[in-house]
């Protein structure tokens, strides 16, 4: 075949046309020269060459593709029948443009998420290493290394590549207002490793790190930090950043989507000089031919050697080495991605829902066409043909359903990006309606296509011809399809009642997480973060000093009730340290949350004392070592003994990393002077951990929270408070101000998104499955009208023929919802990771969802049972 | 030629069969379908049929394949007609064609041996 001859192949077959007849003609013309009449002449012509459109249609298929034709001539055809029954098709595409729709959505989350989750080139070979404790199997700080580690594993010839990366965060100044900027250090070699060329400029190069170890004061802008501080300006190249006081040039701007570390800080090279000995997170590239098992190898008996020399660095008790894949270790890797596997099937049995629907529809209308389908396969038409005929039927009107289910997705994606919570998700994955993800749902819409035609068109392709013609007439149906239609409806019914159970068991989760009792009060705090940059607080009394001077200067803040300066995140967390309680074992492996805080804390924060005192003004002020503890805290003594006067030992205030600073004869040991309630300190959903809190004279990192307790909103407080921060300091920026109750929420973001999505597949569910009830029955009325008129001609009253419909209707309900109980019953615990506070198994939420579904089911049964009721006998019977 | 009921119940002996006769009627001049199936009749003693059913597809088959090219021209008997001459290519194929031909009636006419008496 060529194209040429296929684009003229009806110009050819009228050639062809003309030809036969020459044929012909000359045919008469030799057998009229041979003495026939012209009749004869004709006829023994005609005779002799035979079908001449058999020749016609010989030769034209020679120019085509057989199939496509067929599919060209098929898709009119169903074109026509979709015109034809517009109700039909409405239904059928609306049911396939929710299911299709909502599966490519939540698959473009996926695919931006966790497929597709990095800018960077091959992110499936990047290796991170894992040192984990051999006993508890806890990670060892995760990943972290030391720079001297690090400098060691780079050796490793099993590495084609390695990087380290060191994050930090460095005071901007210059001709500009003060802030916090982060600052990601990263080996000389890192951007080659990642692979992502700059959109401007050069990125850090080996030669970035001079051969004594420095690095040059260059800096390479994230897309935002470009925009912000640039305003996106091409000039930014060449100018100069102030970065602790030191003039850093900008050399490079990176992508929008480039975040490694961070999404609108800066990234510097790293200085490879062990006398700071760094917190640095190495990555490796594997050498060619290198398995994963022998890099471990050799990368555990290294570390096993720096264990040694080292032993503070890594678990006493003994760990394992592995190399995880960057892939697995994404931020959506946790909750999140388990969320998304369990929304992917919720969409997954709203599709199902909707090809049950279809097939269902198809099912009867290819019923009511029976009579047309017989009569083409009596005229000749081939199973194989008519099968062929029917699944592009089901396939065109899936793929009608798919285009507008992308429409769909593109909205409904876009609804979902603006419900996810951020940090959930990596800061570099994109989700958006891709190639890759209408190809899945072209995909999909094919398959759906196929699995809902396949039955009817089965089903439809071989009834009784001679029954068929006969019956048609009559409007009787045939009898394998009336269980076909039950058996799916009864599947919609159990998979909506899945996804509504689903959906009420995330309600639940949500209501209960709102509800938490987080032990203390979080209206009215405003936090503020105070960075102390160690060339501007060199020494624990400057940075305990400033602390000081802050909180006198804001304390007397009108609108101020209480103020406190602590670490981190108060009341939430704050460094997890080893501990021991004077008298009792040492415990190696368990941690205790440390809170470093000001005299006013428990007002401040709004937290209960339960025994003692609170810490004085006076002890914060001299670094008096002693300290609160909550009760998890108080319960880590033994039964009956009293924790107030003894004696607790924190590691942290004197094991701490480099840049924080502690009194020179520091003693780890803090005497109990109160019990303070339990927090929420582990997240909303976990019981607390112990904790103990003491003075922040004792310990200052490099960076302290300011935390204000005020009567009024407390963000209206934030300008006068940066004034009085600034009149002690005018390069302190007041950085990152959120309030207590803005914290909170971000507990409440991931099963806030949760709820949403389910409840909005449950309802999309329940409003299919009801249209499937509803169909299932109208349809069933129809096809019985005739045995309804006879019904009511032998005396049975509206009342029964009510009941006849509704009985019906209703076995298929409570089988469907049987099944869904079961289904939910056992599905439960691939769902308790995503439930807060209530059992998978929850009876409330399945009875009421169970109730629910049962209600609306009956209505919709009930319609065409009241439809079944007012028909007159008279002319049912006649209608035939 | 057999009668044909489908394209695909020919075996391709006897489709390259045909291909061979028309591309010997046509070696000495050109002609149109007509006359090609009359040449091939006649010269056979009227023992080879050619219907339409065969003949077209052959002949767009072997225009296709390069064999032979058409042309349009006027019947003897003065009407408007297709005409088809064979081509070089054409020529070199019959040639091949007619070897593997006498090849293969030797060698059936081999295995069947002399006529029984």
């Amino acid at each position: 075949m060529r194209w040429r001859r296929f684009w003229n192949r009806k110009q050819r077959d009228n050639e062809l046309g003309f030809e036969l007849e020459l044929h012909l003609a000359e045919e008469i013309d030799d057998n009229l020269a041979a003495g026939m009449t012209a009749e004869q002449a004709r006829l023994a012509a005609l005779r002799k060459l035979g079908n001449r459109t058999h020749v016609r249609e010989d030769v034209y298929n020679m120019n085509t593709i057989g199939w496509l034709e067929t599919f060209g001539r098929d898709a009119r055809y169903a074109l026509r029948g979709f015109r034809k029954s517009p109700g039909f098709t409405s239904v059928a595409l609306l049911s396939l443009m929710l299911g299709i729709g909502a599966t490519t959505a939540i698959f473009s989350v996926i695919y931006g998420v966790v497929i597709d989750p990095y800018p960077y080139a091959r992110p499936h070979e990047i290796w991170a290493p894992l040192v984990q404790n051999i006993k508890t199997n806890r990670p060892n700080s995760f990943s972290a290394h030391r720079l001297s580690e690090f400098l060691e594993f780079r050796k490793l010839t099993v590495f084609a590549d390695a990087m380290g990366t060191s994050p930090d965060s460095m005071l901007l100044t210059g001709n500009r207002s003060p802030e916090n900027l982060s600052t990601i250090l990263v080996t000389g070699n890192g951007f080659q490793f990642m692979g992502v060329e700059p959109v401007l400029g050069r990125v850090i190069q080996p030669s970035d790190i001079r051969p004594g170890g420095e690095a040059e004061p260059v800096a390479v802008l994230s897309y935002r930090a470009w925009q912000r501080l640039f305003d996106g300006d091409e000039r930014a190249l060449g100018q100069e950043l102030v970065l602790n006081d030191q003039p850093h040039t900008v050399i490079g701007v990176m992508p929008p989507r480039f975040g490694w570390w961070t999404g609108d800080g800066v990234w510097l090279p790293l200085p490879e000089d062990v006398r700071n000995d760094r917190t640095v997170f190495p990555i490796f590239r594997l050498k060619e031919g290198i398995s994963k098992e022998v890099a471990e190898e050799r990368l555990h008996a290294l570390t096993l050697r720096l264990a040694e020399q080292n032993p503070d660095n890594f678990p006493k008790e003994g760990f394992t080495t592995t190399l995880r894949n960057y892939m697995d270790i994404t931020v959506a890797s946790g909750t999140m991605q388990t969320s998304l596997q369990l929304l992917f099937c919720a969409v997954g049995f709203l599709l199902l829902i909707a090809c049950a629907n279809v097939a269902n529809l198809q099912l009867a209308r290819s019923t009511a066409r029976t009579r047309e389908i017989a009569v083409r396969l009596s005229i000749g038409a081939g199973r194989r043909r008519l099968l062929r005929q029917l699944l592009t039927e089901s396939v065109l009107l899936s793929l009608l359903g798919g285009a507008l289910g992308v429409l769909f997705a593109v909205g409904a994606t876009r609804a979902i990006v603006a419900l996810m919570p951020d940090f959930y998700v990596p800061n570099e994955a994109r989700i958006t309606v891709n190639i890759y993800v209408l190809l899945f749902s072209l995909i999909v819409s094919v398959l759906t296509g196929i699995l809902f035609g396949l039955a009817p068109a089965l089903q439809s392709s071989r009834p009784d011809l001679t029954h068929a013609l006969k019956e048609a007439t009559q409007g009787a149906g045939i009898g394998g399809g009336r269980r076909t239609r039950n058996a799916l409806v009864i599947v919609e019914v159990a998979l909506s009642m899945i996804l509504l159970v689903g959906a009420g068991l995330t309600v639940r989760s949500f209501i209960a997480i709102l509800a938490v009792d987080t032990g203390f009060h979080p209206e009215r705090v405003l936090m503020v973060s105070l960075p102390l940059p160690p060339q501007r607080y060199p020494t624990l009394e400057q940075r305990n000093l400033f602390a000081q001077q802050v909180l006198d200067s804001v304390r007397n803040l009108p609108g101020v009730e209480a103020a406190t300066v602590g670490n981190g995140g108060m009341p939430f967390g704050g460094p997890r340290s080893a501990y021991a309680i004077e008298g009792q074992p040492d415990s190696e492996e368990r941690r205790i949350i440390v809170g470093l805080a000001g005299a006013d804390y428990l007002q401040a924060i709004g937290i209960p004392l339960r025994l003692g005192r609170a810490i004085t003004a006076h002890e914060v002020a001299r670094a008096e070592p002693v300290a609160l503890i909550n009760e998890a805290a108080a319960r880590l003594w033994p039964e009956g003994e009293q924790p107030l006067g003894k004696r607790l030992r924190l590691d942290v205030l004197t094991n701490h990393p480099p840049n924080w600073l502690s009194p020179e004869a520091n003693s780890p040991y803090v005497t109990v002077v109160g019990v303070i309630g339990d927090t929420k300190n582990d997240g909303l959903r976990n019981e607390p951990l112990p904790a103990a809190v003491a003075p922040y004279t004792l310990l200052a990192p490099a960076e302290r929270t300011l935390a204000l307790r005020t009567r009024t909103e407390p963000t209206s407080m934030l300008n006068a408070v940066r004034e009085r921060v600034q009149a002690i300091d005018p390069n302190q920026p007041v950085s990152r101000p959120i309030t207590v109750e803005e914290v909170l929420g971000f507990q409440t973001v991931q099963p806030r998104f949760t709820m949403a999505l389910f409840s909005f597949f449950g309802l999309m569910g329940l409003i299919l499955a009801v249209a499937g009830v509803y169909s299932v029955l109208s349809y069933q009325v129809t096809q019985r009208t005739h045995e309804i008129g006879v019904r009511m001609a032998l005396g049975a009253r509206r009342g029964d023929v009510e009941g006849l419909m509704l009985r019906l209707g209703s076995k298929l309900i409570f089988a469907g919802l049987l099944i869904g109980i079961g289904a939910c019953l056992a599905l439960g615990r691939f769902f308790e990771s995503q439930l807060f506070g209530v059992p998978a198994t929850d009876p409330l939420s399945i009875a009421s969802v169970a109730l629910l579904l049962m209600v609306v089911a009956l209505l919709s049964a009930y319609l065409p049972a009241r439809r079944a009721a007012r028909v007159d006998p008279l002319v049912a019977l006649r209608h035939e | 030629m057999g009668r044909k009921s489908k394209s695909d119940s020919r075996g391709d002996m006897l489709q390259g069969t045909l291909d061979m006769l028309v591309l010997k009627t046509l070696l000495p001049a050109p002609a149109h379908g007509h006359t090609i199936a009359k040449v091939i009749e006649k010269t056979s003693d009227e023992v080879l049929q050619v219907e339409h059913g065969s003949l077209y597809p052959a002949l767009y088959r072997l225009e296709d394949q390069g064999l032979i090219a058409a042309f349009w021209g006027t019947s003897e008997n003065n009407r408007k007609a297709k005409y088809y001459r064979i081509t070089p290519a054409g020529r070199k194929k019959l040639i091949q064609e007619r070897g593997r031909w006498e090849e293969l009636v030797q060698a059936v006419m081999r295995v069947l041996g002399p006529a029984a008496e």
